[in-house]
């Protein structure tokens, strides 16, 4: 089962790489109601504690396989369920201090039964509907 | 009393929970509370291996569907037709999708699907060539013996010029495997409830009656709901006259409750809704 929110708690630690740590992941839900192609899906930045990770710099790990935002644009077979997290990798000499971290996930999916105004991406606003939006969670903890 | 109009649940009201609170059984266990028979999915929501169908996920299928006295009644799926940012998806994308979700279905004991359309504007017409896309797969609805309906939902009316089309489109090719999908949202006359947020900005709505000359066209109706009150009655669509007007023509099959009210991921507030909308509808069904 996955938390309420769309911010994971679990899954959050640094990634290391042999034996150097070059990032962290954080784990999503999706909040739309319908699981969706990754062709469907228009990442969006990250930022933690103010620092801004560009959209097209984070690697998206769904069903367990890696994916560049360049990737997935172009791929309408495979598919993110509703119940299962992405994992999001992201690049960051020596990663997260141990403690608390503020982390903000933009995303959406696209939704082709509503009006076509609703599928308008804009990674740098706030605007948050019911397929997708800007997410925050605070205090995450890195141990 | 024949039961001609039977009670059953769209799983997408428990989409605040689903995955977080709920499980797939939880949905029908409280289906079963009810006394709802039939099940609403959303292929792209509930099966948990789509694209495919498991093995795993097909017999555990089976096994809810008998344990708790549930029969499969709506398949929802989607021909989405902004697949990808630059460019939409082609005719054969969609042929290739649709039919793998014909064998889904029939796997899975549907016969009625929902088949929601990509939209091109504020009323929600459908995409200009989805009759070719439709034509296209006619033979293959009829191998996997699936009906496949577009829902006609609020701010759309069923007089709007593409229902009518839909109409033609049936009457034309003499298609079984084509038919509609009326969401109850369309005779939706109130608007400023308290707890109710309206996606209807001109408040257009069709009266009870509009619904008649359509119905031998109807494979399924989504019996949409914003609020109960806790007299059993429903705050925002006038259910009884609704009701009484199915009953009259000659209706049959699935009413299949969609909330679409607040508070969806408070645990249990979608399941006592339900059971609220549950007795409005037993009262009027007289059954």
């Amino acid at each position: 089962m996955l938390e309420a929110d769309v911010i994971q708690y679990r899954g959050f630690h640094n990634i290391v790489e042999d034996g150097k740590i070059t990032g962290f992941q954080v784990c999503v839900r999706s909040d739309y109601y319908r699981g969706v192609w990754l062709s469907q899906l228009r990442p969006g930045r990250v930022i933690v504690d103010g620092e801004l990770f560009p959209w097209d710099t984070i690697i998206w790990n769904i069903n367990g396989k890696d994916y560049t935002t360049a990737e997935m644009a172009e791929n309408s077979t495979d598919f993110w369920h509703v119940d299962k997290p992405a994992i999001l990798k992201i690049k960051k000499d020596g990663g997260l201090s141990q403690g608390f971290h503020d982390v903000t996930v933009r995303f959406f999916a696209s939704c082709s039964y509503m009006p076509p105004s609703y599928d308008t991406f804009d990674d740098n606003t706030e605007f948050t509907s019911f397929n997708g939006g800007t997410y925050t969670r605070k205090n995450m903890c890195i141990v | 009393m024949e039961k001609k109009i039977k009670r059953g649940v769209s799983i997408y009201s428990y989409s605040g929970e689903y995955g977080r609170t709920m499980d797939l059984e939880d949905c029908f266990k409280d289906m079963h509370d009810m006394g709802a028979t039939g099940i609403e999915i959303l292929a792209n929501s509930h099966i948990d291996s789509y694209p495919v169908l498991s093995d795993e996920y097909l017999s555990k299928w089976k096994s809810l569907c008998e344990t708790y006295q549930v029969e499969p009644a709506e398949y929802g799926h989607w021909i989405d037709t902004r697949l990808y940012k630059n460019r939409n998806m082609t005719g054969e994308e969609a042929r290739r999708v649709l039919i793998n979700d014909f064998q889904i279905a029939n796997a899975l004991g549907f016969h009625v699907l929902r088949t929601k359309m990509g939209v091109i504007n504020g009323e929600l017409a459908p995409f200009p060539e989805w009759k070719e896309v439709i034509l296209s797969v006619l033979d293959e609805a009829a191998k996997y013996d699936v009906i496949m309906c577009p829902e006609i939902h609020l701010p759309s009316l069923l007089q709007d010029q593409f229902v009518l089309d839909y109409v033609d489109f049936i009457n034309m090719t003499g298609t079984k495997n084509f038919g509609l999908n009326i969401d109850l949202s369309v005779f939706q006359n109130r608007f400023n409830v308290e707890g109710v947020v309206s996606y209807n900005q001109d408040t257009r709505h069709n009266e009870p009656e509009d619904i008649i000359p359509l119905l031998p066209y109807v494979k399924c109706i989504h019996a949409k709901f914003n609020r109960m009150d806790d007299d059993f009655n429903e705050l925002t669509i006038p259910y009884p006259e609704i009701i009484r007007v199915l009953m009259d023509n000659g209706y049959e099959g699935y009413l299949i409750s969609e909330y679409e009210g607040i508070n969806k991921n408070v645990p249990g507030y979608v399941s006592h809704e339900l059971r609220k909308q549950h007795v409005m509808m037993k009262r009027i069904l007289g059954y």
